[in-house]
């Protein structure tokens, strides 16, 4: 059955919650494995951006780090750099998302080093997490490519820092990179949605993929 | 000679003796060799040590003294006496310090000295021996130690942050932020923790700054409060099926430590020697299991060991005794271990009382002991034990069950041998019992109502506590015969929902019987007799009180009854009402009735009869309320009858029956001028809430439904209410009536009388001046003319004459002619003496005109006139005595002169009187009415 897109406009945090459990997990309740829609991605991208903002607030707060603003770094890591859609657009987000799931997994393994089963920090780090690979899902379905070459996205050697505080650093500045990216995913995903639709408006077709 | 030799022989072996004793005091054994080095793991400082060879070769026993310093304090910060008994293995000497303060953080100085136990001298220091902190050496940035400590909630703890070589530590704090007692602006940084504890927080972060702000100025460390964990509780071990070995044991409480900090939990055996294969896992308890194999006894030991602590507890059993020591903590127990499956695939075979209970279980070879727990309708539980064991199943009958009842049933077991726990329970089964016959009876009541050749009587029927249904389909069979004929009975079947019913009767005496039924069979039948009609006895209704339990009913008993019985209706407003009962016993006398449908307002009538051989007769009728209101609404008041000081107001169709909330005890009727509190006589003072003050007069009988209220003022308005009151009072006084009284008419007609009349009257003689003058007192001497003053009955000539008879003289004027010829000159004009009066209606007047005898000269001829005055002419001379009506009489007085002389107040005679007079009065005396003198006036 097909989905019925997102008007673009929508922000409801309860609507895009909901649709977003619908397509986090491909082929949750009983849906058949279709592609996404570029409007459902962009939906999915906003809201995980709100959440990337969210996560990384109560991180900075709940680990004691927001002394001097030591996460809020200018010098992201090299894969959460721009430009954040190249010229193969959606395509080279991928390794970008296959990667960050793997360095949050990282974190909530730190995490758990340091918290008790089940708390708050834990239960947000597994839920965005969850998005994180809910969009990769999805993009994997929007450009089913046969094969990457290997290596080009998968997660680098444990290179992570051992001290605890090192580690609790590393953490909060991939969690802001990552909020930072996100944001501006989700400002030029909009502003292409709102192109096409100039340019459909004008009678021109839009491209059905990237 | 001799002597001398003798006492040298003694006195050299006593000073060999002495030079070796003090030989011996004076040795000691320097501190040869020194070397210090640290175990950062452990924050040890390792000290070693040695003294000369000789000493081990004496094996002397020596003390050490050993003392630590820090380099930046001048102070000694430990110092130790260290005893020990050297050998001849010439080994060094060592000894272990545990320093409060990372070693990483000063440089840290030992030195020693020793003394020989036998010796009282110590040896020289050995020169300070130190090592090197990491203040020394040249960091790239500060740093902070130690470093992810794993600190016991409630100890202390030092921080340092060593700063670069030449730069100052400015800021050293811990987040959250804790009382610390730190010392900074230095190169070394220090910081205490005293008695730590978790803040809640999975960690606490160290922040160090140099007074630089760039990267390499800042470090940051954390470190962690925690408990070392508690000894695991309830360890025990235990077999269900002789095959695998479960351990279980409670966990303890929260160490703060999570992760790879978290307590870890290992199983050893230590017959074997080995761990225990199994995997620990906990939720609410931990638990470990794994086959027991061939080994039979066992001593498991679990440990739970975290970075603050280890503790253990043992359990040790044999599988194949099944009873053995326990061990928790060294305390030791006898506990059987065999912990039985659950009984399972339950069935049952039931009759009306009983049920069998069948089940199987697992344990084949073990002979149990179970225990069935049988869940009652009423929510009891009751337990039966059962050691009666098949091969294939057991079983267990319970008896003394109610009929066509459902229980719930379930089964655990032990080891009936040595006992040590219950299986879990099995699965629950709930078995239903056979229907058997109703037992008990029902209890039945009615109402009869008369009608035209009959009765028509309405059964009612209900359960009693003691009945039981005992089946599933239960019906009711009513039945009626006469009394006398023993004619044939009629029937009637209801289904079960029914519970009352109606049938007609003649004037007979009816013996109506109820019975329940179900599948097997009746009941025992319930029988109420109607007695033949007569006529209706009619009873007084009395008033009963409410409380807060109820409504309170009491009758007198007699003793030829049997029981008693109270009915009433719950909704007394309903047609037909619900009609309830309740019966009593012989000795009872009152009771309290309640209901939850009771509710406070509502008029409740209760009838009590007394019932002989299910002959009911009608004793008493009370009616009451739970609790009265105050009335619903308040009189309408129909009729208003005003007055200008009273009104009288009527109700006359308010009702005082039971639709009122209460019983009606009376009526307030308030009162009250709208402008101003009232104060009218003869009431009581009321007063509202908003302060002003209402007349309050009070009617003590509902039934008495007017009142007049007296003493109002008139031209006054006025509010008023009627308010009807129970035994719950009133209700607030919202709304009022409006009465205006009228002005008092007797006034006005005084006022008309004495004001408006005379007023117009003036009115009219003013504007009818001259006619009136002219009617009432025409010039003199014409006052004949006077149509108001003269009298035409008697008339002489032109003249009027008054009967002497008619005239009653109540004045006498009295002349004497001479004098009045003397005094009265003009007098002599006149033709026929007369005597002047005054009669006025309260005195009268007879005066001399002082001023007229001036003007007129007295003439000499000596004759004698009698003048009159007339009161109405006098009384109009002072009025008259106008310029032109002067003018207009001047002929008339040429000719004739009319002038009064004298005036005389006869009741006032000496006031009047002068001594003329006095002299003339005693010699001639004439009596003269005032009429009299009109009449004779006017016959001149």
């Amino acid at each position: 059955m097909p989905q019925r897109p997102l008007p673009p406009s929508s922000s409801s945090p309860a609507v895009t919650k909901g649709l977003f459990i619908l397509w986090a997990v491909p082929g949750q309740g009983g849906r058949p494995l279709q592609p996404p829609t570029l409007q459902q991605i962009q939906a999915l991208v906003r809201h995980m951006a709100e959440d990337a903002q969210e996560l990384f607030a109560f991180y900075e707060e709940d680990q004691r780090l927001a002394i001097n603003h030591l996460c809020r770094t200018n010098r992201p890591p090299e894969w959460l750099r721009g430009p954040v859609m190249g010229p193969g657009g959606l395509r080279g987000l991928r390794g970008t998302m296959a990667r960050m799931a793997q360095v949050l997994q990282d974190i909530t393994r730190h995490q758990r080093d340091l918290n008790p089963p089940g708390a708050e920090i834990l239960r947000r780090l597994a839920s965005t997490h969850l998005k994180v690979r809910g969009l990769l899902s999805n993009l994997e379905g929007l450009f089913p490519a046969p094969s990457l070459p290997p290596g080009r996205w998968a997660p680098p050697g444990p290179t992570a820092p051992t001290k605890v505080f090192r580690q609790k650093l590393e953490g909060c500045r991939i969690l802001w990179s990552y909020a930072r990216f996100m944001a501006k995913l989700s400002t030029q995903l909009e502003a292409r949605s709102r192109r096409e639709k100039r340019r459909s408006r004008r009678g021109s077709r839009p491209p059905a993929r990237s | 000679m001799m002597n001398h030799f003798v006492v040298l022989a003694v006195l050299l072996p006593l000073r060999t003796c002495y030079t070796t004793y003090s030989q011996q005091e004076s040795i000691v054994f320097p501190v040869k060799y020194l070397n210090i080095s640290k175990d950062l793991a452990l924050q040890q400082l390792l000290v070693e040590w040695d003294v000369g060879k000789s000493a081990h070769d004496a094996k002397l026993a020596m003390s050490f003294e050993i003392q630590v310093r820090r380099i930046d304090e001048t102070t000694t910060v430990w110092t130790e006496f260290h005893n020990v008994t050297l050998d001849k293995s010439g080994k060094p000497l060592h000894w272990i310090w545990n320093s409060d303060l990372p070693l990483e953080c000063m440089s840290h100085l030992v030195r020693i000295r020793s003394k020989a136990e036998a010796s009282k001298i110590w040896s020289q220091w050995s020169p300070w021996e130190t090592v090197l902190g990491l203040d020394t050496s040249n960091n790239s940035r500060p740093q902070i130690f130690p470093n992810e400590k794993i600190v016991e909630e409630g100890s202390d703890i030092t921080l340092c942050c060593i700063g670069r070589e030449g730069q100052i530590i400015k800021e050293f704090f811990l987040v959250p932020a804790v009382h610390v007692f730190n010392r900074t602006n230095s190169q070394v940084g220090l910081l205490t923790v005293k008695n730590v504890a978790h803040q809640g927080a999975p960690h606490i972060t160290v922040y160090c700054r140099e007074s630089c702000n760039e990267e390499q100025c800042y470090d940051h460390a954390v470190f962690f409060v925690g408990k070392p964990p508690d000894t695991p509780s309830d360890f025990s071990c235990q077999t269900q099926d002789m095959r695998i070995v479960t351990c279980t044991w409670s966990q303890g409480g929260d160490t703060y430590l999570y992760g790879r900090h978290s307590p870890k939990y290992t199983l050893s055996e230590e017959f074997s020697q080995k761990m225990v294969p199994c995997t620990v896992s906990c939720s609410d308890q931990c638990s470990c299991s794994w086959d027991i194999g061939q080994q039979r006894i066992y001593n498991i030991t679990v440990t739970v060991e975290n970075p603050l602590g280890k503790k253990t507890a043992t359990d040790v059993f044999d599988v194949t005794h099944r009873t053995l020591q326990s061990c928790v903590n060294g305390r030791k127990q006898l506990h059987s271990k065999v912990y039985p499956a659950a009984p399972f695939q339950l069935w049952e075979e039931s009759t009306d009382t009983e049920i069998t209970l069948y089940w199987k279980h697992q344990n084949k070879g073990i002979e149990l002991f179970c225990q069935t727990e049988v869940l009652q309708p009423d929510g009891k539980v009751e337990l039966h034990n059962c050691s009666d064991t098949h091969v294939r199943y057991a079983s267990m009958t319970l008896g003394g069950l109610q009929p066509y009842t459902e229980y719930t049933a379930r089964v655990h077991c032990g080891a009936a041998k040595h006992f040590w726990r219950w299986s879990e329970w099995s699965e629950a089964r709930t078995i239903r019992t056979k229907e058997a016959t109703p037992s008990g009876k029902l209890d039945i009541w009615r109402e009869i109502t008369s009608v035209l050749g009959g009765r028509n009587v309405t059964l009612f029927w209900k359960q009693t506590p003691s009945f039981r249904a005992n089946g599933k389909n239960i019906s009711y069979e009513v039945t009626w015969e006469k009394v006398e004929d023993g004619s044939k009975p009629e029937s009637v079947s209801f289904s079960s929902v029914c519970n009352s019913t109606r049938i007609s009767i003649d004037n007979h005496s009816y013996r109506i019987s109820i019975m329940a039924k179900n599948n097997v069979n009746y009941s025992l039948p319930s029988v109420l007799i109607i007695p033949r009609a007569t006529g209706a006895r009619e009873l007084k209704e009395e008033q009963v009180n409410g409380t807060d339990d109820g409504i309170f009913i009491s009758w007198e008993p007699k003793h030829i009854y049997d029981n008693y019985i109270i009915d009433w209706c719950n909704y007394p407003m309903l047609q037909p009402c619900d009609l309830q009962w309740k019966r009593f016993g012989p000795n009872t006398s009152s009771a309290l009735i309640n209901s939850a449908a009771f509710v406070p307002g509502v008029r409740y009538n209760f009838h009590i009869y007394g019932s002989v051989a299910n002959r009911a007769s009608l004793l008493e009728k009370k009616t009451g309320y739970l609790r009265e209101l105050p009335p619903l609404h308040d009189p309408t008041v129909e009729k208003v009858e005003l007055t200008f000081n009273a009104v009288t107001l009527s109700w006359d169709s308010y009702p005082t029956n039971e639709s009122q909330s209460g019983f009606v005890r009376g009526y307030n009727v308030y009162v009250s001028p709208i402008q101003e509190d009232c104060s009218l006589k003869g009431s009581k003072k009321h007063v509202l809430p908003d302060d002003s003050v209402l007349c309050k007069y009070t009617i003590e009988n509902p039934e008495e439904k007017r009142y007049t209220v007296k003493h109002l003022l008139p031209n006054t308005k006025y509010k008023l209410v009627v308010k009807a009151y129970t035994g719950g009072g009133e209700t607030p006084i919202v709304n009022f009536i409006y009465i205006d009284t009228p002005f008092n008419s007797n006034m006005l007609y005084l006022l008309v009388l004495l004001v408006i009349v005379p007023a117009l009257v003036a009115a009219i003689c003013r504007w009818k001046m001259k006619w009136l003058k002219e009617c009432c007192c025409p010039v003199i001497p014409s006052p004949n003319k006077s149509k108001v003053l003269s009298f035409k009955e008697y008339k002489i000539g032109s003249g009027k004459v008054l009967k002497i008879s008619d005239c009653i003289p109540d004045m006498l004027a009295v002349d004497n002619k001479a004098e009045a010829q003397k005094l009265h000159p003009w007098s002599q004009l006149s033709s026929a003496p007369t005597e002047d009066k005054i009669d006025g209606p309260s005195s009268s007047w007879i005066y001399p005109n002082e001023s007229e005898e001036r003007d007129f000269t007295p003439t000499p001829t000596p004759q004698t006139h009698i003048w009159f005055e007339n009161f109405a002419y006098s009384s109009h001379l002072g009025v008259e005595s106008e310029p032109e009506t002067l003018e207009a009489s001047k002929p008339e007085l040429s000719v004739v002169l009319y002038q009064p002389h004298y005036y005389f107040d006869i009741f006032n005679e000496d006031a009047a009187s002068t001594p003329r007079e006095t002299a003339g009065r005693k010699s001639s005396l004439r009596y003269i009415s005032q009429t009299d003198v009109h009449c004779l006036g006017r016959g001149l």
